[in-house]
């Protein structure tokens, strides 16, 4: 027959059952197992360097101060320079290869362009 | 290179690598807490323990060297335990059975089994992760913190969110019902 525990007569049996399962659970050291690794995978993605959201705005807004201040104080000079390439352009004998190397050197400049406001972004 | 050190170079320089040491320094205790919380479940401790150290790089910059890292990291842990606690409230006490059940297989063995102190320290893990099962999780992260964590009142107090008061409160309320819990291995008359 088994003998009665007395629960109520003293604590200290207690005491020392947590104490020893607090040290033998302590001993016991978790592995690692890939643990560290999983974690690291779970961290939210570096954030990229981040602009503030009104530097584009105050590039046009630049680029369009610029652009007008330039056109206010030279009026002449865009109509002389465009009056001066259609010139040079009419006095020279144009061919399909000629009008096709301009479309192929604009086409490049176009997507060069593009490429690189791309890579940028 | 201390935790302090390791802290300031993921703080500043967004060091993944200080934090990584950090994770490895630390992981064993933070683990082994919540597989006691949760009563022996492993997988559910692992998760919880991955988000509390994503919760941790996430509040690192808050961390105002108050209190340890390893006390802080239990805060996290336990608080990250109660959220899943309460979600779980219905289902707890079934899977932290089948995890004690599915991890040992000998729960109903008398704590006499084996004879030798290995075999009693198993047996009394699996007594004790059952008793600490009839606790509230108030109760049970008050025991954790003091006994398990070797954690002063003081320091369980600061990791629970709590008063000292409280806590002793809860600690002499959880040795109540373990003592009736744990009733077996109390000394015979």
């Amino acid at each position: 027959m088994n003998p009665t525990p007395d629960i109520d007569r003293d604590d200290d049996w207690l005491e020392r059952l947590l104490v020893d399962d607090a040290h033998e659970s302590r001993a016991a050291h978790v592995d690692d197992a890939g643990f560290t690794a999983r974690v690291m995978g779970a961290l939210p993605a570096p954030l990229a360097l981040a602009f503030p959201r009104w530097r584009k705005p105050l590039e046009w807004a630049l680029w369009g101060i610029a652009g007008t201040a330039i056109a206010a104080s030279l009026p002449t000079m865009a109509t002389d320079v465009a009056r001066e390439m259609f010139r040079l352009i009419a006095a020279q004998p144009i061919s399909p290869a000629h009008v096709l190397a301009v479309l192929a050197a604009m086409g490049a400049a176009t997507f060069g362009g593009a490429a690189f406001v791309l890579r940028r972004d | 290179m201390t935790d302090a050190e390791l802290i300031a170079r993921a703080v500043v320089g967004d060091d993944r690598h200080a934090f990584a040491e950090l994770v490895r320094r630390h992981q064993s205790a933070v683990r082994a807490c919540l597989r006691r919380l949760t009563a022996g479940n492993h997988a559910l401790a692992d998760d919880l323990a991955q988000e509390t150290f994503v919760q941790a790089w996430r509040g690192l910059k808050s961390f105002r060297q108050e209190a340890r890292f390893s006390t802080w990291l239990y805060r996290i842990a336990t608080n990250c335990w109660l959220a899943d606690a309460r979600k779980r409230k219905e289902t707890l006490l079934g899977d932290s059975d089948d995890a004690i059940a599915d991890e040992d297989g000998d729960e109903g063995a008398p704590a006499s089994a084996g004879g030798g102190d290995h075999a009693r320290g198993a047996v009394l893990r699996i007594d004790m992760e059952r008793a600490l099962g009839v606790l509230s999780e108030a109760e049970r992260a008050a025991i954790v913190q003091c006994y398990h964590n070797d954690l002063s009142h003081e320091e369980a107090a600061f990791v629970l969110g709590c008063p000292v008061g409280t806590v002793k409160t809860h600690v002499h309320r959880a040795k109540q019902k373990l003592k009736v819990a744990l009733a077996s291995w109390a000394p015979e008359r």
